[in-house]
């Protein structure tokens, strides 16, 4: 059995019971540390089951979070052990990642709401500020640099002009807050820091 | 003296040839699927070439270029995932693997890979092809989804009908010639946007880059809707278009137009968009 016949076999027998799924699990330490996470996502799930409502910690988290202009400030997070072992020690990218989806996808939601003759005539409410650009940059380059050494120049370079352009159309929102090409633009932007980092993290799932 | 040198020479490259071809190693999977399969296929390091087949079947040809890379290959119902598997002290060089793939033309195909380069032609079913430093060369693809995501890898899209085109690039140039279809979306950061085509029918087009010049290339005879603007950049205009009596953004000298061109009825809606980046919207000097 191997990693694929492992991770399609979890679908029949999600526990890894049979002796076939033990014997692979023993030998591979990769797909140990996924059985071990789905297991610990299993019974974090029971647990979810027992509250309606997200803890309103939560809630205040994030609006903390939007409050402040730096949506990810690289503050050094805490990573589960288990969530880290799916990913290595690129876990911290995750988070990242689906913070940036979530900024995008705020920013999105408020022009969607809107009709379009409005959005030409109203200031955006929300538009994420140049502290974002930096956001665990040094973090993400220092892994790839760790890891996959060769790709380390591309992303770097990749990466300067990404956060150029969004510093450029944040400018741009600045002067011309009416405008919603502007803020489009700034959204492409913050989509195309997306996709680094979802391609970092592609990169070295191997 | 000097032929004994060269000959010394001649015999190393020769020994060098000789120990890069055993090292290779050829696989060759073979898989039966029903209409409309699904194939995926992940190689980190190395070249993904895939093509239609003659037949219901899904043939991998696959190149390992050392030990420290194996194949996974797995089936589930119409569904075939390939996946090169790193071994430890793999790397770019070592861990290399080049793919030809023949799949049934109306599958959909997915492709991964950190470098070199992805191929597709002559296919009817979406097509998906992700990859950082890949560059990626899609012809002759029609009534599907072709959605390319790279990171500075050139992209070039080749006769691409009535298809629903999306490709993000951060710092690659991409060249589209002959893509037509209902959406043809390109957005980058730095790259250069070449588009030389008629625009098609009743599509819409957008072609955004930061700071990298946009270039389009049409024929007279176009129909379209188009818009095109540089916040800090030059647009030029070599087609006469009928201007718009409203636009929604300001139409700065030198640095914006708008106005329809050819047939309003069937014209496609064009948005060219730059920060930095030069605009050129051209005309195609041929006999039509």
């Amino acid at each position: 059995m191997n990693c694929v016949e492992l991770q399609h076999s979890l679908a029949e027998v999600e526990d890894a019971s049979t002796a076939e799924q033990r014997a692979h699990l023993r030998t591979c330490p990769s797909c140990a540390a996924l059985v071990k996470e789905l297991n610990l996502i299993a019974s974090a799930a029971g647990d979810l089951r027992e509250a309606d409502e997200p803890s309103p910690r939560v809630w205040n988290n994030i609006e903390a979070t939007l409050r402040e202009e730096g949506l990810i400030r690289p503050a050094p997070r805490h990573i589960p052990s288990s969530f880290g072992a799916r990913w290595g020690t690129f876990g911290w990218l995750v988070p990242a990642a689906a913070m940036l989806l979530l900024s995008f996808g705020i920013y999105l939601h408020q022009q969607s709401t809107k009709p379009t003759n409005i959005i030409a005539r109203q200031a955006p409410t929300y538009a994420p500020n140049v502290a974002t650009a930096d956001l665990n940059d040094e973090e993400l380059l220092q892994e790839i640099a760790d890891n996959s050494p060769a790709m380390k120049t591309q992303f770097e370079e990749n990466l300067r002009q990404v956060n150029e352009s969004i510093r450029d159309t944040q400018g741009w929102v600045r002067e011309s807050p009416n405008d919603a090409e502007a803020r489009h633009s700034l959204m492409d932007a913050y989509q195309q820091k997306s996709m680094l980092f979802e391609m970092a993290m592609d990169h070295t799932l191997p | 003296m000097l032929r004994n040198r060269t000959t010394k020479f001649l015999l190393l490259g020769v020994l060098v040839a000789a120990g890069t071809l055993i090292a290779e190693t050829k696989k060759e999977f073979h898989f039966n699927v029903g209409p409309r399969a699904g194939v995926s296929v992940t190689n980190p390091y190395g070249s993904i070439s895939v093509k239609p087949s003659q037949n219901n079947t899904v043939v991998v040809n696959a190149v390992l270029h050392s030990d420290k890379v194996e194949i996974d290959q797995n089936q589930t119902g119409n569904r075939v995932d390939i996946q090169s598997h790193l071994l430890a002290g793999a790397d770019p060089e070592s861990g290399r693997v080049d793919f030809e793939v023949l799949v049934p033309a109306d599958a959909s195909v997915t492709l991964h890979c950190s470098t070199g380069t992805l191929h597709a032609e002559k296919l009817r079913g979406d097509v998906t092809l992700e990859g950082a430093g890949a560059a990626v060369d899609v012809r002759d693809v029609s009534d599907a989804h072709v959605h390319v995501k790279t990171m500075n890898g050139a992209v070039n899209l080749d006769n691409i009908q009535n298809g629903h085109v999306e490709v993000d690039s951060v710092s690659g140039d991409v060249t589209m010639t002959s893509v037509t279809g209902p959406l043809v979306q390109v957005v980058s950061t730095s790259g250069r946007i070449n588009y030389i085509g008629d625009f098609g029918n009743s599509g819409e087009y957008r072609l955004t880059s930061h700071s990298g010049d946009i270039d389009a290339i049409v024929p007279e005879w176009t129909s379209a809707d188009v818009s095109a603007r540089s916040v800090k950049g030059e647009v030029h205009d070599d087609i006469p278009l009928q201007p718009k009596s409203h636009s929604w953004f300001p139409m700065d000298k030198g640095r914006a137009f708008a106005g329809t061109v050819g047939r309003v009825a069937v014209s496609s809606t064009v948005v060219l968009r730059t920060f930095s980046g030069k605009i050129h919207l051209r005309k195609r000097a041929d006999k039509q």
